[in-house]
C-alpha cells in the first residue's frame, strides 16, 4: 500500500481490459486519495486502491434476489450478467462501493479479478500495470514474504499492508 | 420495489435506496469498520472514500521499508504474435502519449484496436504503462478526431470548415507561402512545433532548415533547453535526465513529479524506494512524488537555484565532494568552491524558506550514501534565472562522483544513430550568420535562438509575437504550425491569439482541433502513435535502447508527420530534404552508422545496446577540455558569468513589495497531473473522469481568510488578467503559495494572466513559476458576475452551441463540417 503512488493507470487498465469506457463510468477499481494530513507534526499524503474484496460472506450475494451473485469455489465472487435483473440492492449494500452498476448494459459490475486472464496464467490487468508495484497478486507463499515484518489487515481475498500506519483491522 | 431518493451524506450525490435494503442489512452481520447507518447514507464512492480513511487511520508506526520487488511477468520481444485469449493480433510498439516513450502493446482485431498494453518484454516498462498511454484507444477512435484535410470558408476562428482533398490543401498552402515570401521576403513565414517526443523534432527542424525558415516551440526555452544546455555544457551530455534509479542507494528527485509523467523513471525509482533508498524529493507542492519523500523540501517557488547553492556549499565545504573525481575530471572547482562561499545556509534558508537544518541534512544524506543518483525536470527551467538553477544541479552528480556508474547519473548507451547532434540529419549548418540574426531573440536569448544552443536554435515566443504584431524588424505572415497548441500552452494567451489572427495564412496539423488550429486557414490530419511507423532512441525514453513504433490500423485520411512533411518539402522544391523521403529509407538513414537496418529493426522489435560506464575515462567527457566544466567556457566567451548564482525573480515579495501588497501570492503552475498531457486529453471521457475540473491548490489557512471553501469557483488575478479554477484545499502547500491549473482552455487558461515580458537572461524562459497574484471566490468578484462564462468542454475549447453534444455531457470539439 505504501507504494501506492495515486498516478491511477490500475483504473484506466482495468477499464480497457473490461470494456468500460462509455461514459456512464461503471467503475471497478478506484484510487482513493487520502488528502495531505499533519500527524506528529509531518504532513502524510496517502493512496489507497480499491475494488472488490471478495468477502468471506459477502453482503452482494446476501442482498442479491436473483442469485445473480456467486462465489467460486476458489472464493473469486462473481456477476452473473445472464441472471442479474439491475435492482441495485448489492451496489448500496457493498460497504466498499466496490459495485457499480452499468446503465449502458442495465446489469452491476464488479472486480473479477481479471477471471478471464487468471485461465490462461496471467495476472489481473491492474497488477500488470501498476508501476509503484504496490498492486500484487501473489501466492499464499509469497505473501507471507512479502508483508513479514509489516502491519496489514486483512479482508476477504485481499490484504492491505504498510510500513508506515497501523492499519485498522 | 419501493425505493426512495436520497442525498449521499459527504457529496450529496443523489442514491436510489431499495427500501428492502435496510431490513435486508440490519439483519446481517456488516464490518465494523462502517457503521449501517453510513452504509446507508453513503455513495459508492464516498464508502471507498471512508472505508480507506478508515483503514489506515492516524497510528503511525513506522518499520522497516524493505519490500521484496513484485515479482513481474516477462515475456520473449516479438515484434507480431497472435494472443489466443483474446483472439487479437499484439503488435510491439512504443506509446507516444507523451515524452518517456514506453513499450507498449497494441492489440488488434478484425481491423480494430481492442485495447492497448503495457510490454511486458521491456526492460524499461517491465509491463506497466500510465493511465494516458493505456487510455490510447480512446484518443485513436474519439469522434473529434481530424480525419480529412479541411479548409476554412467562413472567418477565421469561426469554425466553418470545408473538407478538401490532400493534394488541393498541400498546392494550395505551399502557393500561399510561395505568395506571402514573395511579397513579404523570405523571413515572412515561421514554423512552429509542440513537445519533442523521440526523433520529431530533429525532423522538424531539418525541414525548417531546408526550407530556410524560423520555426519556435511552445515550450523549449522553458522546458527542456535550459536543462540539456546546462548538462551539455558542464558535463557533455544529458546524464541529468538518466538516472539509474533501480540501481540507487539514495535518490534525489527536483522540480519533477515522475509519478504523474514520467512512469518509466517512477517505475524504476519506487523499486529503489521500496528497498529502503531515501527520497529527496524539492517540490513546493507534497503531491505524489513528494509523498514518498523521506526528506520533502518544500522550497518557495522560482528559488531552485539558491537551494542548489546551499547543496553545493554543504557538500564542498564539509569536505563530502568526491575528491579524486573532481581532481581528476573537473575543470572550475576552485572558482564554484569561491561562489558556494556567498550562499551560506542562512541566506539560502532566508531565500529559499526552506529550514537550513533540513537543507543540510538532505545534501549530507546525498552526498555519503553511494551510488546516488538525481533528477531534475521542468520545475527548475521556469524561474528568472533558469540557467543558474540548471547548472547548480547538474554540478551535484558530478562534484560528489556520481557519473557515469551504476546506480548514480549515466550517459546514454546508444551511440552513431543520427539525432540532433548530426549535421547530415538536421542540417543545421545552413542556418548562416545572416539567417541567425534574422532569428527572433538571437539578439538577447543566444542560448534558445542561436548557434550557441546546442539543440534548436529557435525563435523566441515572446520576442516572436511583438515581431507579427509590429511587423518590426520584418512582416511575418504566414504560419505552419505542426502538433502544437500555442494559445493555451505559451505565455499571455491574448497577445498569443492576437498574432494568430493578424497573419495572413495559417497551415496547422493536428489529430484533433484545439483552440490554436482553430484559427487556421487550413488543417491537415495527422495519424496517432497507433497509425504509423516509428523509429526512435531518446535518452527521456530510455538510456540504452532504440525502439520502434509500427502501423497497427489507419483512419480516414490520416497521413504520418513525415510524410507530410515530405509532401510539403517535395512542393517546395526543398531539395535538401532528401534522400528521407517516405519512411523506410529515412529510417535506415538514421540507422547508417549503426550497422543496423529497419526492417530487421522491426522484426526483432527493437535493440539493445549494452552497459557501458564511466565511458569518459576512454574518450574524456564531450567538452572543449574533455572534463567537466564546473566554470564553463563557452558561457564566459558569451559574456556569461559561468558560475551558477541565485537571481531573485522578476515579480515576488521581495522585488516587488509593493506589487506584493496587492497581489500577496505566489504563482507556481504547471505541476503536472497523469491523467492529461500537456493540454490534450481533455476530451477523453475515462480521463477526464479522473480529475473533471481544474483545481488550484490553496491552503486551508488562506482559503478561510479568502472565504473560500473547498470546490469554489474562484478568479486567479494577476495584474495582467483574470482566470477561473476551482478551489482545491491542502495542506500540502505554503499559505503564501498557489499552484494553479496548467494546459486548460478558456477561462480556465493559465496563460491568460502570465506574463511573457521578464525573462531568463540569455535562454529567454518566461517565469512560470514565481509570478505574483491574488484568489477571490466567484461570488465576491467585481469582474465576473456569476458563474464562469465560458462553456468549460472536454477539449478545453469555449464553443458557441452544440446542444446534442451538451446534452451527452461530453462536448465536442464544436467543428462544423461542411461537405
Amino acid at each position: 500500500m505504501d507504494c501506492c503512488m495515486g498516478c491511477h493507470a490500475c483504473e484506466i487498465a482495468c477499464r480497457q481490459e473490461h470494456d468500460l469506457v462509455d461514459e456512464t463510468r461503471p467503475k471497478w477499481c478506484r484510487v482513493m486519495t487520502i488528502k495531505p494530513r499533519r500527524i506528529r507534526n509531518e504532513l502524510h499524503l496517502d493512496y489507497f486502491p480499491i475494488m472488490c474484496f471478495h468477502c468471506d460472506d459477502p453482503l452482494c450475494i446476501q442482498c442479491c434476489s436473483v442469485e445473480a451473485i456467486v462465489k467460486r469455489e476458489d472464493g473469486i465472487v462473481i456477476v452473473d450478467n445472464e441472471k442479474c435483473n439491475g435492482c441495485r440492492l448489492c451496489v448500496y449494500a457493498c460497504p466498499y462501493g466496490a459495485m457499480s452498476f452499468n446503465e449502458l448494459t442495465k446489469v452491476v459490475g464488479k472486480c473479477n479479478l481479471c477471471l478471464e486472464r487468471l485461465e490462461y496464467g496471467i495476472e489481473p490487468s491492474c497488477v500488470q500495470h501498476c508501476i509503484g508495484g504496490a498492486l500484487r497478486y501473489v501466492t499464499q507463499e509469497d505473501l507471507e514474504e512479502t508483508i513479514k515484518g509489516k502491519h496489514t489487515s486483512f479482508i476477504g481475498k485481499v490484504c492491505y499492508a504498510s510500513s508506515k500506519w497501523k492499519l485498522a483491522q | 420495489m419501493s425505493e426512495e431518493t436520497i442525498l449521499c451524506k459527504k457529496c450529496e450525490t443523489p442514491i436510489v435506496l431499495p427500501k428492502k435494503l435496510k431490513d435486508l442489512l440490519s439483519k446481517t452481520e456488516i464490518n465494523p469498520i462502517l457503521k449501517l447507518d453510513e452504509l446507508l447514507h453513503l455513495c459508492p464512492r464516498c464508502k471507498a472514500q471512508t472505508f480507506a480513511e478508515q483503514t489506515i487511520g492516524e497510528a503511525l508506526q513506522r518499520v522497516p521499508r524493505d519490500w521484496p520487488l513484485p515479482k513481474r511477468r516477462s515475456e520473449e520481444r516479438k515484434s507480431v504474435r497472435f494472443d489466443k485469449r483474446t483472439g487479437a493480433t499484439v503488435y510491439k510498439s512504443q506509446c507516444y502519449i507523451c515524452n518517456s516513450g514506453c513499450d507498449a502493446l497494441v492489440y488488434e482485431k478484425e481491423g480494430k484496436v481492442i485495447k492497448v498494453e503495457g510490454d511486458p518484454s521491456s526492460p524499461i516498462t517491465k509491463g506497466t504503462l500510465c493511465c494516458k498511454g493505456l487510455a490510447s484507444k480512446e484518443q485513436l477512435y474519439h469522434r473529434d478526431r481530424l480525419l480529412y484535410p479541411m479548409k476554412r470558408i467562413g472567418k477565421r476562428g469561426e469554425g466553418h470548415w470545408q473538407r478538401i482533398s490532400w493534394d488541393e490543401a498541400l498546392d494550395t498552402a505551399v502557393e500561399r507561402f510561395k505568395e506571402i515570401e514573395k511579397k513579404y521576403g523570405p523571413d515572412s513565414i515561421v514554423l512552429a512545433t509542440g513537445t519533442k517526443r523521440g526523433t520529431w523534432c530533429d525532423y522538424f527542424m531539418r525541414f525548417a532548415n531546408a526550407w530556410g525558415k524560423q520555426f519556435t516551440s511552445t515550450g523549449w526555452a522553458q522546458c527542456a533547453i535550459p536543462r540539456q544546455l546546462a548538462g551539455l555544457m558542464v558535463l557533455g551530455g544529458y546524464a541529468a535526465e538518466c538516472p539509474d534509479f533501480s540501481k540507487a542507494n539514495c535518490i534525489l528527485i527536483w522540480g519533477t513529479n515522475p509519478a504523474n509523467n514520467w512512469p518509466h523513471h517512477a517505475l524504476s525509482m519506487m523499486e529503489a524506494w521500496s528497498r529502503g533508498a531515501p527520497l529527496i524529493v524539492v517540490d513546493p507542492e507534497l503531491r505524489e512524488t513528494s509523498s514518498k519523500a523521506d526528506i520533502w523540501l518544500q522550497l518557495r517557488p522560482g528559488t531552485d537555484a539558491a537551494l542548489g547553492l546551499g547543496f553545493l556549499n554543504v557538500i564542498i565545504n564539509e569536505n563530502l565532494y568526491d575528491k579524486k573525481f573532481v581532481n581528476e575530471w573537473c575543470v572550475g572547482f576552485d572558482e564554484l568552491k569561491a561562489r558556494v562561499q556567498e550562499y551560506d545556509l542562512d541566506k539560502v534558508e532566508r531565500i529559499t524558506w526552506v529550514p537550513k537544518e533540513r537543507i543540510r541534512e538532505a545534501a549530507r544524506l546525498y552526498a555519503t550514501i553511494k551510488p546516488a543518483c538525481m533528477m531534475h525536470s521542468v520545475g527548475i527551467e521556469q524561474n528568472a534565472d533558469t540557467i543558474s538553477s540548471c547548472l547548480a544541479t547538474v554540478m551535484l552528480p558530478a562534484i560528489t562522483g556520481n557519473l557515469d556508474i551504476p546506480g548514480g547519473n549515466i550517459f546514454p548507451m546508444f551511440k552513431d544513430i543520427r539525432g540532433r547532434g548530426d549535421l547530415e540529419y538536421t542540417l543545421k549548418h545552413l542556418i548562416t550568420e545572416e539567417r541567425e540574426k534574422n532569428i527572433r531573440g538571437s539578439a538577447e536569448y543566444p542560448l534558445l535562438s542561436s548557434h550557441a544552443c546546442m539543440l534548436y536554435p529557435s525563435a523566441h515566443n515572446a520576442t516572436l509575437w511583438k515581431t507579427i504584431l509590429t511587423g518590426e524588424p520584418y512582416p511575418i505572415k504566414g504560419m505552419y504550425i505542426h502538433a502544437c497548441n500555442l494559445i493555451v500552452n505559451v505565455a499571455n494567451s491574448k497577445q498569443v491569439e492576437e498574432a494568430l489572427r493578424s497573419l495572413d495564412f495559417i497551415l496547422a496539423v493536428d489529430i484533433m482541433m484545439n483552440p490554436t488550429i482553430e484559427l487556421a486557414d487550413m488543417v491537415l490530419p495527422a495519424t496517432t502513435w497507433i497509425e504509423r511507423d516509428e523509429l526512435t532512441s531518446h535518452h527521456q525514453a530510455s538510456y540504452n535502447a532504440i525502439q520502434i513504433g509500427q502501423t497497427v490500423v489507419r483512419s480516414g485520411e490520416c497521413r504520418t508527420n513525415y510524410a507530410i512533411i515530405n509532401e510539403l518539402a517535395k512542393r517546395l522544391d526543398v531539395k535538401h530534404m532528401f534522400p528521407p523521403e517516405s519512411d523506410e529509407p529515412f529510417f535506415n538513414f538514421l540507422l547508417e552508422k549503426t550497422g543496423l537496418i529497419w526492417k530487421e529493426l522491426k522484426e526483432r522489435g527493437g535493440h539493445s545496446f549494452l552497459d557501458v560506464y564511466k565511458k569518459y575515462e576512454k574518450n574524456g567527457f564531450n567538452t572543449p577540455s574533455k572534463k567537466v566544466e564546473l566554470a564553463n567556457r563557452k558561457m564566459r566567451n558569451l559574456g556569461m558569468d559561468p558560475l551558477p548564482k541565485y537571481r531573485e525573480p522578476d515579480e515576488s515579495p521581495i522585488s516587488t513589495p509593493e506589487l506584493a501588497k496587492e497581489y500577496p501570492l505566489i504563482i507556481t503552475t504547471g505541476g503536472r497531473v497523469s491523467m492529461f498531457r500537456h493540454s490534450e486529453g481533455r476530451n477523453i471521457s475515462i480521463l477526464r473522469d479522473l480529475m473533471p475540473h481544474p483545481l488550484m491548490s490553496i491552503n486551508p489557512v488562506t482559503a478561510k481568510e479568502l472565504g473560500i471553501q473547498e470546490g469554489d469557483d474562484v478568479i486567479i488575478e494577476t495584474p495582467r488578467a483574470g482566470m477561473e479554477a476551482k478551489a482545491y484545499l491542502t495542506e500540502g502547500i505554503h499559505p503564501e503559495v498557489v499552484q494553479l491549473p496548467s494546459h486548460w482552455a478558456g477561462n480556465y487558461n493559465v496563460n491568460l494572466v502570465m506574463d511573457n515580458e521578464h525573462c531568463a537572461p540569455f535562454v529567454g524562459s518566461t517565469q512560470l513559476r514565481c509570478q505574483l497574484c491574488r484568489v477571490n471566490p466567484v461570488r465576491n468578484s467585481s469582474r465576473y458576475d456569476s458563474k464562469p462564462s465560458g462553456a468549460l468542454n472536454p477539449a478545453g475549447i469555449v464553443l458557441k452551441s452544440n446542444p446534442a453534444a451538451e446534452q451527452r455531457g461530453i462536448i465536442s470539439n464544436g467543428v462544423k463540417r461542411k461537405k
